[in-house]
């Protein structure tokens, strides 16, 4: 069962927020996929089988049963083909918008990946017409989906590396390394900020999802956040589409709390974000999005399941924030300046109890004032499902 | 522009070597160079168009740095952004000043050629001798440029009292794209002039340079730059332009091309023409014209792109 916390109280102060422009010539559908059919609706479906004891790898047989069990309890339809016939039709061109930024442990799963494949060419898509995409080629790589893969799906990223995470990993001092590369993106789609006095002041929207899909599905996974407090559905399928977002949160100053629901919320990604799974086989309690190391690797062992993201993360804000509550770990909620080291990461890495940035949990919260979603637990069906 | 125009408004290798090495030359296609004085007949026997060059000379020019990026990386920065080298606004200072590029690294002739000639300015540039072709072929490209004798373009004036501090506030605003004319006074065709010592810009703010010039890009808001581009943070951009016509130069300092550019140019041009050098003529993509600003992207971005666009009447 998971656990109800309220929402802390400190939310961030307004003042000096910034000022967005969101300019998309895409319209809303007539039900956009974000919230979808099923606002509120969260299917929490567990298995303590589906991984070994190492955590290392995943049961197939199990994940794809916990798969079936989870969009029928979430449909309310019987047979498992006819639950995906509720979001897709043949004739969809469909992106699955996976998590590879926590390699090598965390990332979403390949036998989750495989299965929703699976699913989707069961109704008659063809795998040409079906795409895995991530903003980092290299991160793609890495994961490397493709041997559990049927031939012919495509595996995509906007640009080659994330050059910004690169750079801080080898050397936070060093200059930076340029961005170079924004041929994956729409230029006549994007959201103009300006947050820290930076000159290029836009994301724009990867043109995979603006002029190729017609559907996504969003696999985010079970993580700790340095900007946002947690990353799952919301900051996935948003910072996951847009480029230039890095921008948003530095020296210990993150905007993420507006950013990443005015994001989300920007046609067609909104519209055609059809269905959520967030991976929570495995998870990151702190460090992340990155899970370099597996010290701080965890196993809720549960996949969720919905359409409406911020239900889905606002459940996600206590797993993550009860498991460092159990290791010992400030709260994600902790805005106590005592323990911010402002981009720091080396220190963040050794000891949980330094923030490189004051972070924002509260997007959530925000994400729902958008219409993205459900933020009150109060209002959020959870329905448990054990395999 | 005339030819002799052009000539003298292109970067001019300065060349030490010898002339065994006219062979080397002659295949990257330069034809013209300034040498030292005692091995200028020498050269001129050779076939080369020469302008002797005394040590006397060289050392009156003005020396400027090697443009590109500048990693320190013992030193804290203020900034996640890449340190730009650049000497654009030095010229812009002065321009009728005299340079000399006078240790330039290999891989930089290129860059140092095309942002002399961006600004116009009288620059010789003594080069590595790896960095000859490429020079040559810059060189091969400008020439075969549209000429265009058009004025730079500025949003805002600064009163230049020729000071470090006020020089730096140039840097930075070039380092922003933010186009300005130095000024000997304010001048009444703008609506902002930066002037150090007074109450609206007080001298000890320039203490913070970069502060300073984000303040000034402030008041003169992003939506009325003439210019921004997204993309890359190491990028620096001049527009100049007239009734008739818009040319806008990008130079990329980070040593890499670049897949995509987006420009954005206030104004309403039509579709025009990128040249880009090393490959010559390119499309300009995605182009959209809307509420008075014109909007392009630029591909495959090396080290210098030009695009020129008519006006729309």
């Amino acid at each position: 069962m998971l656990a109800a916390a309220p929402i802390a109280a400190s939310l961030p102060d307004e003042a000096g927020a910034p000022r967005y422009r969101v300019v998309s010539p895409h319209r809303h559908a007539a039900v956009p996929g974000m919230p979808g059919p099923y606002p509120g609706k969260v299917v929490n479906v567990h298995s303590d089988k589906c991984l070994d004891a190492t955590g290392g790898h995943a049961n197939a047989d199990v994940v794809r049963e916990m798969m079936a069990r989870g969009m029928c309890a979430l449909t309310g339809e019987k047979k498992v083909g006819d639950a995906w016939k509720r979001f897709f039709e043949p004739k969809d061109v469909v992106g699955l918008k996976v998590n590879c930024g926590g390699r090598p442990y965390v990332v979403s799963s390949r036998e989750i990946v495989a299965e929703a494949i699976r699913q989707l060419m069961a109704i008659g898509i063809k795998p040409t017409e079906i795409y895995i995409y991530e903003r980092f080629q290299d991160q793609l790589d890495d994961v490397n989906y493709a041997p559990d893969l049927p031939q012919g799906v495509r595996i995509i990223g906007a640009e080659s590396a994330n050059f910004f995470a690169n750079a801080m990993k080898r050397l936070y001092e060093m200059a930076g390394t340029p961005r170079s590369d924004e041929s994956g993106y729409d230029p006549r789609t994007y959201v103009e900020a300006d947050f820290f006095g930076e000159e290029d002041t836009r994301s724009a929207m990867m043109r995979l999802v603006t002029q190729r899909l017609t559907k996504i599905i969003n696999i985010p996974n079970v993580k700790d956040h340095g900007a946002t407090g947690v990353t799952g559905c919301l900051k996935n399928i948003a910072y996951g589409s847009f480029s230039n977002v890095a921008r948003t949160h530095s020296h210990g100053k993150s905007h993420t709390y507006s950013c990443v629901g005015t994001m989300a919320a920007v046609e067609p990604l909104r519209s055609r974000t059809a269905l959520q799974i967030m991976d929570g086989l495995r998870g990151v309690w702190h460090g992340g999005p990155f899970a370099h190391t597996k010290r701080y690797v965890f196993y809720p062992k549960r996949i969720l399941f919905g359409t409406d993201p911020v239900a889905i993360d606002r459940l996600l804000l206590d797993i993550v924030d009860e498991k460092r509550k159990a290791e010992g770990a400030v709260s994600i909620w902790n805005r106590d300046p005592r323990h911010l080291k402002a981009d720091d990461w080396g220190a963040r890495d050794q000891d949980p109890n330094v923030n490189i940035l004051i972070r924002e949990p509260g997007h959530i919260e925000y994400a729902s004032t958008l219409g993205l979603g459900v933020a009150d637990l109060a209002k959020i069906h959870t329905e448990d499902v054990g395999v | 522009m005339s030819l002799l125009l052009l000539l003298v408004s292109l970067p001019t290798l300065y060349w030490p070597g010898g002339v065994e090495s006219a062979a080397a030359l002659k295949a990257a296609g330069i034809e013209r160079l300034a040498v030292p004085v005692e091995q200028a007949e020498a050269w001129r026997k050779a076939g080369f168009d020469v302008a002797p060059v005394s040590a006397g000379d060289l050392a009156a020019r003005e020396k400027v740095e090697a443009p590109g990026l500048a990693v320190e990386i013992t030193l804290a920065s203020a900034t996640r952004n890449p340190w730009v080298s650049a000497s654009g606004w030095i010229f812009q200072r002065k321009s009728a000043g005299r340079y000399y590029y006078n240790e330039l690294p290999a891989g930089r002739a290129v860059l140092a050629g095309a942002e002399a000639y961006a600004y116009g300015a009288d620059a010789l540039l003594k080069i590595d001798p790896t960095d000859v072709g490429a020079f040559g072929g810059l060189l091969a490209f400008l020439k075969d440029l549209p000429p265009r004798e058009l004025p730079a373009v500025a949003d805002l004036g600064v009163v230049d009292d020729g000071s470090d501090d006020v020089g730096e506030v140039m840097n930075l605003l070039a380092r922003r794209n933010v186009l300005f004319e130095p000024l000997v006074k304010p001048s009444p065709k703008f609506r902002i002039n930066v002037e150090l010592g007074t109450a609206e810009y007080p001298k000890e703010d320039a203490g913070d340079p970069s502060e300073f010039a984000a303040k000034v890009r402030r008041q003169l808001t992003d939506e009325a730059r003439t210019l921004r581009v997204y993309g890359s943070d190491v990028v620096i951009g001049r527009v100049s332009g007239d009734g008739s016509h818009a040319r806008v130069h990008v130079l990329n300092y980070g040593g890499r091309p670049i897949e995509t550019l987006r420009v954005r140019l206030r104004g309403a041009w039509g579709r025009g023409e990128g040249y880009v050098a090393g490959r010559g003529k390119v499309a300009l993509e995605d182009y959209a014209m809307e509420g008075g600003v014109t909007e392009f992207t630029l591909t495959a971005v090396g080290v210098y792109v030009i695009a020129d666009l008519p006006a729309i009447h």
